[in-house]
Parts: C-alpha cells; structure tokens; sequence
C-alpha cells in the first residue's frame, strides 16, 4: 500500500520475484542463443537474427502463458498467491520481450527496403482471404500494442486514475492479446515450420489455461450460485456458523444478488463487509486481520473492522453490512451502509466463544 | 457460504514467510527455472536446416562483362570461356533492391558488372554494388557474341514456392517459407527477381526465374501466394543456363 505514487517500492519479496524472473529471461536467451547452436547444426546455419527473434518470440509466448496461469492457480491453491503479489512485474517483462521480438522482426524482415518499416508491416502482404499465407504478423502487432497498453498502465496511479472497474475492464485485455498470440503463432511458425515443440507450447498451453481457468471458475460460479438462505427476518441471511470462523479469518456468504460479504471473527467480535477489495477487486475474505486490519491476500491493502476505510494516510474504502447472531448462526443484512459508516463489532457471547474455541484453527 | 482455506497467509510485504507457503515457492522456483532452461533446449534444437545458401565473393573485385538483359528482370548474358560455357547471371542490388533503374539503360548493351554472389545450388544471384559496379562496358575493348536465343522447354506444370530470388539463395537463411513471405513480397517489389523453388527438376533444375505469360515480370496477383505451397501452369524456356517459367495459370484456378 501507498498513499504516493512510486514507481516501485520494492521489498524483499519483490526483489527476489524480479531475481528469479530476470535469471529464468537470462537462462532462456542464453541456452537459446548459445547452447542451442553448439547442439544444434541446423539452428547454427539460420541467421542470428532470426535465431533471436525465435528466442525473444517463443519466451513471450511461454511468459505470457505464465502470466496467465497466475490468477486462477491463486484461486485453486491459496499458497500460489505470493505469484500473485508482483505479477504486474512479470506482465511487464512479458511486454519486452515481446517487443525485443517485434523490435528483430521489423529490423530483418522488413528492413533494408525502400518501404518504411511500419508501412511495410501493413502492406507487404495482404492475403487476408487465406488462412495459409494470412498476415499473421498483424496477430502479432495487436496483441504487442495491447501488452504495451497493460504495461504502460499497470502503474497504480493508472489504477487510481481509471478507477478499478475501467482499468479492470482494460486490463481483462488480456486475454484478447493472448488469442492473438496464438492466431499468431500457429498462422506463422507453427504453419511454417511444423515444430511439434512450438505446437506443444501453443496448445498445451492454451489447453493448461482454459483447465485452469474452468477449474477456477467453476468454483467460483458454484460459491456465487450457493446463495445464503434468507431467513424468515428478511431481508437477512444466514452466512455460516460462528463455529466455522477462527479467529482473524472470515466466511464468506452471497447475498441473494450475488454480492458477497465476509464475515471476520477477530477478539470475540464480528464485523462484516464487502467481499471485494477497492484496489484490485480482490476476495477479502480470504485474507485475515493482522495487526488489527483486515488485510487483502493479494496486495496486501488493509481495512478497520468497524468503518471499511483503511488508515489514514490512505483512503481506501469497503462497504460494511449489518451482522448479528441467532444463536450460533450468523447473519447480515445484505442491503450494505454507506461508506465509511461506522460499525462496532457484534460481540459473540461467551458461551458461544467457549464452546467455539476448540473449533477454531489456528490462523 | 465458502469458507477459506486455513493455509498459510503470506502478503509480499510480510516478513516472515508460513512454511507451507516457503515450500511450495521454493518448488515453484526450481520448476520454473529447470522448466525455462529445458523449454529453451527443446525449442531452440527443434529446427531445420535452411540449407547450404551462401554468399560467395567469386569476382574477388573482377567484373563479368556480358549483354545485359532486362526482360523479365535484368540478366546478365555472359558469353562462354574455354572453361565454362554460358552464362545467365540474374542481378539485384544490395537490400530489398533490384537493378532495373541502372540496368535499363543498358539493354541490349555490353555491360560490366561487379559484386557478391549469392548461390544456392543451380541458382545464383549476383548482387550488384553501388558506383562502378554496373556500368557500360568500353565498346572499343569489347566484343561480344550475340546471346544465343531462348530454347524452348515446353509446357510444364509445377509445384512448388514462389521466393525471391535472393533470399531463397541464402542472403536470408532461412529465406522462403511463410514467416519469410512478406519479405519475399518486399523484395519482389523492390525489383529483386522472383524464383520458383519447385520441387522436382526441371531439365536439372530446380529454381527458376519467374516471368509472365509474355515475358514480362512476375504478375503482381502472385504475391499473394508467395511462400506457400502452390502449382503453376506455363511454358518453360532456357537462357544459357538459367530457366525461365513463363507463368499463365494458377493450377485448377484462374488464369494470372
């Protein structure tokens, strides 16, 4: 978190994220461009220049492959998260080397010609009625311009500048990039040169990701599809059993038009709120209550309990709800206060508390 | 209601790392950088050969003095020695560029002609420098034979890739293929002459010199179907020992 706008502020785990990034880049260009021609006569008799733009091109489509399998593997397995943390960082990196790629393909296949190197891209080949001999590199030029468009905005004052909901939306570009990089790929080299490891890449990865993502998905469709019973009170529901909370952690029920709202347990109070972090729509209650804060699994951006603001400097703010207790069930009142109201937890009576406690993990 | 997993909860900025979390990101770590490092082999070993294309400096600063010719693009007719017989010598310049403007002036003329070749099997490209590297060869000091005249080979279908001729020769290597098919297209345009790399000989030969049903250059509608798989209809003629393919129809398609 940061009340400023820095253009990195590292700390440990950044810091080795980048290291591990940067040495996996520099294992990849270097066994690509050197150990490969000392295996490989064949690679040795293609031109350099083609030999990198094979190398910067395939470590684009691997990284961008990646970089996508981050989200939906924090969302399976919570202990991928740490992936999550920087991956702004892996998405620009991405975005390089796709252009050092770009940067070889202009610099030798459309260089050296009496038409500019970006006009020639354009309409040096204009078979777009077929699909062998299709300007795949077209495919190429907009999935590079949206990465660099991801890159140039994934700066948090672009967040804040757009709105989260806009620069969410912008960002979802993603995806596009990536089907464009796979028209790409199989319109181009994979047409052209029939490399089963290129094809293996290609559509394993595309295959792995859309696992990944209907793995993802499916449970969160299924989580948004399990409404919270309503009670006969309404128009209130029931999120859970105290029991089911441990101390500094949350359930999460959905109200019925599929808001979700997580309930923490912290010091033998309850307090509910809004589901969705503010900075980049992550799940809240999956993160947990350090120091007193409610405190988001993705980036680390943190709430009070009994108002939704974060501390000031910041100004960060979450919807809370209504929460009380009948009996051992817990239950909000999904219509949600005003920003900023503030709210006292709902004390959990100590018959509850005790006979609780054993339920309770350790968080 | 979904309730989260009680795992270890870890932000970047924590200091301290849950040991689940620390195990599963050292794995992850390893895996990721064994997995960049194999990638990298197996993508960078998984390639063919663009063969034997190469430049070759066989004037060594000489200059081959012959008739040129500028239909379908410039050719040099170089007259034959006691040591080899002759020669068509197609022509380009440096880059993305033919001669026509330079050779044009030439036609019919004596002509001297200097640069680098570029030779891939029976086909060879010479690459003409800038300056006095093509230039009207002295009329007083040089006699040459009038070209002996076109032979015609008869009509032939073929299969095969449209390429310019100085990429496929090995300027690039690999210099045909779809990922090469703009440039083709670039070089064609600049004035470079177009090949056919067919796929079985013709008369010994297995590239040649691309032209019109008249004799002309290479139609503009068959840039479209540069680098790929293609069957051509047309008749096939020699100029010493270079083929031309006078290109009238794309097979089972419309005429060009």
């Amino acid at each position: 978190m940061s009340a400023s706008y820095k253009p990195v502020i590292w700390n440990r785990t950044k810091i080795i994220y980048d290291g591990v990034l940067l040495a996996g880049i520099v294992i990849y260009i270097l066994i690509f461009l050197n150990l490969g021609p000392m295996l490989s006569p064949a690679l040795r008799d293609v031109d350099p220049p083609i030999q990198r733009m094979r190398a910067f091109g395939s470590l684009a489509l691997l990284m961008l492959t990646i970089v996508l399998a981050i989200g939906p593997l924090a969302r399976i397995d919570t202990r991928f998260m740490p992936l999550l943390y920087n991956r702004r960082h892996f998405g620009v990196l991405t975005a390089i080397i796709a252009a050092t790629h770009a940067q070889y393909v202009l610099g030798w296949y459309f260089s050296f010609s009496p038409t500019p190197q970006l006009t020639a891209l354009f309409t040096s080949n204009t078979s777009f009625t077929s699909i062998a001999g299709f300007p795949f590199e077209l495919f190429g030029a907009f999935a590079l311009a949206v990465l660099v468009v991801l890159a140039v905005t994934s700066h948090d004052f672009w967040l804040s500048f757009l709105t989260p909901p806009l620069w969410k939306a912008i960002h979802m570009s993603v995806y596009f990039a990536y089907a464009a990089v796979i028209l790409h790929v199989a319109l181009g080299a994979l047409l052209d040169r029939r490399d089963l490891v290129l094809g293996f890449l290609s559509f394993g990865g595309l295959a792995l990701l859309c696992v990944l993502h209907l793995v993802a998905g499916r449970r969160e469709s299924a989580s948004d599809n399990a409404a919270s019973a309503t009670t006969p009170d309404k128009p209130w529901i029931v999120v859970g059993d105290v029991s089911e909370i441990a101390e500094g952690r949350a359930i999460i029920g959905a109200a019925p038009g599929g808001e979700r709202i997580a309930v923490f347990r912290v010091k033998g109070g309850l307090s509910a709120v809004s589901n969705v972090c503010s900075h980049q729509n992550g799940p809240l209650g999956e993160g947990k209550v350090v120091l007193g804060f409610i405190t988001c699994p993705w980036h680390g951006y943190q709430y009070r309990l009994e108002d939704g603001c974060s501390p000031p400097p910041f100004r960060e703010r979450i919807r809370k709800y209504r929460v009380r207790l009948q009996g051992s069930a817990v239950l909000v009142d999904p219509e949600p206060l005003p920003l900023g109201t503030r709210l006292d937890p709902v004390a959990i009576p100590a018959e509850l508390r005790a006979s609780t406690a054993g339920n309770l993990g350790k968080a | 209601m979904l309730k989260p997993s009680e795992r270890g909860f870890f932000v970047g900025y924590f200091k301290k790392v849950p040991a689940d979390v620390r195990r599963l990101m050292i794995g992850f770590i390893v895996f990721f950088i064994a997995g960049m490092a194999s990638a990298s082999v197996l993508l960078s070993i998984n390639t063919d050969s663009p063969g034997a294309g190469r430049y070759v400096d066989e004037l060594r600063g000489d200059r081959l003095i012959g008739t040129m010719e500028t239909s379908p693009y410039p050719i040099l007719r170089v007259p034959g020695t006691s040591l080899r017989p002759p020669r068509a010598v197609m022509l380009a310049a440096s880059g993305k560029f033919g001669v026509d403007d330079r050779a044009l002036p030439l036609a019919g003329k004596a002509a001297r002609v200097g640069g680098v070749f570029v030779k891939r099997g029976d086909l060879e490209m010479l690459l003409v420098g800038g300056g006095d590297d093509l230039t009207a060869a002295d009329p007083q000091a040089t006699s040459l034979p009038t070209p002996s005249p076109s032979e015609n080979l008869g009509r032939w279908r073929l299969t095969g890739e449209i390429c310019d001729g100085k990429c496929a020769a090995g300027a690039m290597k690999p210099g045909t293929g779809l990922a090469h098919k703009a440039c083709a297209n670039l070089c064609i345009d600049g004035g470079v002459p177009p090949v056919f790399v067919s796929t079985a000989p013709v008369d010994g030969h297995l590239y040649l010199l691309l032209a019109s049903r008249d004799g002309g250059p290479m139609p503009a509608s068959l840039l479209d179907k540069t680098g790929l798989a293609i069957i051509l209809d047309g008749m096939v003629e020699r100029r010493d020992d270079l083929l031309i393919f006078k290109v009238d129809r794309i097979a089972d398609g419309e005429g060009v």
